[in-house]
């Protein structure tokens, strides 16, 4: 012992040997250290992609082409008013927005009922029925892409009946979406359902609900947080959606077509205009970025109101 | 304001009979208490005639009116649970109205009947409180109130005091009586505890196993068990149990320590029988205090005392050291005396003891019914005229 302190007292110490020191004796401090390592790492990978298309979409869209790199190359923050003038961007991304809405209504609605059924209820087969619907989950939606896109389209009939027209209609993206979103909305809400107590539904029941009832007026409600994260899933799930949005709808706004493909129309046949591109994506995230700030909150309410003490 | 009849009532969950063929009348403005140890079915009862669980077979009927198939809402009932079951995301007004909401009334109507509820179980002024802000018995009242608000036909009260400290539980005991006093409503009421049961009811109705074993009012449960099982369940501490066989002289336990004399013609046993004696343990009285019709001595050893302060519980063993058997102390010749705290007693010491013959009671073995209730004058049941016939009858079919 007293031959280290005079070897420390001898030798002279760089910043970087006395924190390790200090940091053996308490080691703590490499854990932090640790800490602010992945955090910083997890950071840098997922927000420096957006901050480069940033500096795409600033630069001169003539000089694009040269190469951008941390800064932009020149400044023209001309193109977030560009993309609007080119094409309706606005329409592709109400498309995608309703694409993104009406599936997680409905795939929160029919969740529901199934996460009901499944969390609180006792039947034959629940089990099974539960792991069916694991195991289609797991299906790869891409392989039943082509009979989907002949129904939809009026090439073959089901049942002997030729459904209605639903290419490049929105029931005809949301109803494959929700098909293959429904399993993991399903998984969370059976969670949540189930550990409301018994008696809070039987109260209901006797204060003058139907068992539908108390469902949406007391266990949902008090599921907030569930439903919060389920809806958040779906909904950034399919806006995020590129095949069945993609290739269901047709090319143009008025054809439903989702954000990707009027981000794919600043491509023409003579030029590619990259911060065009990079500019509409960053407006694109703008509406699932304050979905999740907004829902953010109703979670953290949902989940420090926690007034099941019972 | 209505009866309530269960008719031939079962129930299974799976090869489970939890309810066996139940027939149960509540009268009007009753004030009837379910009683019964964990499992006995008290619960299932109660949640049949909410309309939570439906029977297997047979029928309920509420003020006439046979509502087996229909959903609780339709029922005109309201419940208050164990667990209080506030809705945790609505505040006390909205807690107690939200019936009256699902049934679309006015709104100065509802608020009326709000007030009023409010008024009667003492939460003025706290309806825009949330459920998490109030204390225990604060969010039973609400519970309390939520039932009374909609003024309904029946209340329903499944364990409403279980989960209130034992305080709180005396207090809401004593204001749920006054509650029932001004509503006059028929109240039916689940309870694993006793004294609920005893202190509060117009009747008790004793399940065990999925059965009705008696259905009467407090005292006559206590005084009259229709049956081995309500006597040792009725009564804290639990009546004393001796098994043996009726002799031309009257009673010998197999124990060889207990002898009780009478003839057995005169209540309609015969000899060979095999019988239980019970005897509660305030009938059981040291032989130096004994005073009128009493057995011959008992000698016995005490083996632990319990001063409760208004009285001792005495531990009686009828060998010196016996080891008791924890699961049946009755069988090992325990005996149970409770004595007046002025009592001079030590532990270990001998003692002779006697029992209260008026107050003795005698149980079939095979049947387990009440064969008789005193077996001297003045006998607190008249064993001809019986007030038990089921009892009885069913006991005389056996001699």
């Amino acid at each position: 012992m007293s031959r280290q302190q005079a070897d420390a007292a001898d030798t002279p110490r760089g910043p970087f040997t006395s924190w390790v020191d200090s940091a053996i004796e308490n080691p703590k401090k490499v854990y932090r250290a640790m800490f602010f390592v992945v955090v910083i790492f997890f950071l840098f990978t997922t927000l420096f992609p957006i901050y480069w298309l940033l500096m795409i979409a600033l630069s001169d869209s003539n000089r694009v082409s040269e190469g951008v790199g941390l800064l932009p190359v020149g400044f023209d923050p001309s193109s977030f008013v560009e993309i609007f003038q080119q094409i309706p961007l606005h329409l592709y991304l109400f498309n995608s927005f309703v694409f993104a809405a009406l599936t997680t209504v409905f795939v929160l609605v029919v969740a529901s009922l199934a996460g009901y059924a499944f969390g609180r209820l006792e039947f034959r087969g629940k089990r099974t029925l539960l792991l069916t619907v694991l195991i289609i989950s797991f299906f790869p939606p891409a392989s039943f892409f082509i009979p989907l896109f002949q129904l939809f389209s009026q090439q073959i009939a089901f049942l002997g009946l030729t459904p209605p027209e639903l290419y490049s209609t929105p029931p005809g993206v949301v109803i494959p979406l929700s098909a293959i979103f429904m399993p993991l909305a399903i998984f969370i809400l059976t969670t949540f359902y189930s550990q409301i107590p018994d008696g809070l539904e039987d109260a209901a029941r006797i204060e003058g609900t139907t068992r539908l009832g108390a469902l949406f007026r007391v266990i949902v409600p008090l599921s907030a947080p569930g439903v919060a994260t389920a809806g958040i899933l779906t909904f950034i799930a399919v806006y995020n959606e590129f095949f069945f949005s993609f290739l269901l709808t047709g090319t143009a706004a008025q054809d439903w077509a989702p954000i990707v493909d009027g981000i794919i129309s600043y491509q023409s046949q003579f030029q590619v205009r990259y911060d065009l591109m990079a500019a509409a994506s960053i407006v694109a995230v703008v509406p699932v970025a304050i979905l999740v700030v907004v829902a953010q909150e109703k979670i953290v309410s949902g989940l420090t109101s926690g007034a099941l003490k019972e | 304001m209505a009866t309530i009849s269960l008719r031939n009532i079962r129930k299974e969950y799976g090869s489970n009979v939890a309810i066996e063929n139940m027939d149960l009348d509540i009268r009007d403005g009753e004030f009837v208490t379910l009683v019964g140890p964990s499992g006995c079915g008290k619960s299932t009862t109660i949640e049949m005639i909410a309309g939570l669980t439906k029977p297997t077979s047979g029928t309920v009927e509420i003020g006439d009116r046979d509502v087996t198939n229909l959903p609780p809402k339709d029922r005109g009932i309201a419940m208050v649970f164990q667990n209080i079951a506030l809705f945790p995301h609505k505040d006390v007004y909205d807690n107690i109205s939200f019936g009256l909401q699902l049934r679309n009334f006015e709104k100065e109507e509802m608020d009326r009947r709000v007030e009023e509820a409010a008024d009667t179980v003492q939460l003025t002024g706290m309806l825009d409180r949330m459920p998490t802000e109030m204390s225990g018995g604060q969010r039973q009242r609400v519970a309390i109130a939520r039932a009374i608000v909609r003024e309904p036909d029946v209340f329903l009260m499944d364990e409403p005091l279980a989960n209130l400290d034992a305080e709180l539980r005396v207090h809401m005991r004593t204001q749920l009586q006054r509650l029932h006093n001004k509503l006059d409503t028929t109240i039916v009421y689940v309870t694993h505890d006793q004294a609920q049961a005893m202190t509060m009811s117009d009747r008790v109705a004793v399940l065990d196993g999925g059965k009705l074993k008696q259905i009467d009012p407090p005292l006559e449960c206590y005084h009259e068990p229709a049956n081995r099982f309500v006597a040792g369940f009725i009564g804290s501490p639990a009546m004393n149990f001796m098994t043996g066989e009726i002799t031309p002289n009257g009673f010998s336990s197999e124990s060889g320590y207990v002898d009780v004399e009478f003839d057995p013609s005169e209540i309609g046993v015969s000899p060979g029988q095999e019988v239980t004696l019970g005897v509660r343990p305030e009938h059981v009285i040291p032989a130096e205090n004994a005073t009128g019709e009493v057995t011959a001595p008992v000698e016995t050893y005490t083996d632990v005392t319990e001063p409760m302060g208004d009285e001792i519980f005495v531990y009686l063993v009828t060998s010196r050291g016996a080891t008791v058997d924890m699961e049946d102390p009755s069988a090992s010749g325990q005996i149970l005396m409770s004595v007046g705290p002025e009592t001079p007693l030590e532990t270990d010491e001998a003692l002779s003891v006697v029992f209260d013959k008026t107050s003795l009671h005698l149980f079939d073995n095979q049947t387990e019914n009440a064969l008789v209730h005193g077996l001297a004058e003045p006998s607190r049941v008249d064993a001809a005229t019986g007030a038990q016939p089921g009892a009885d009858a069913e006991a005389e079919s056996d001699d």
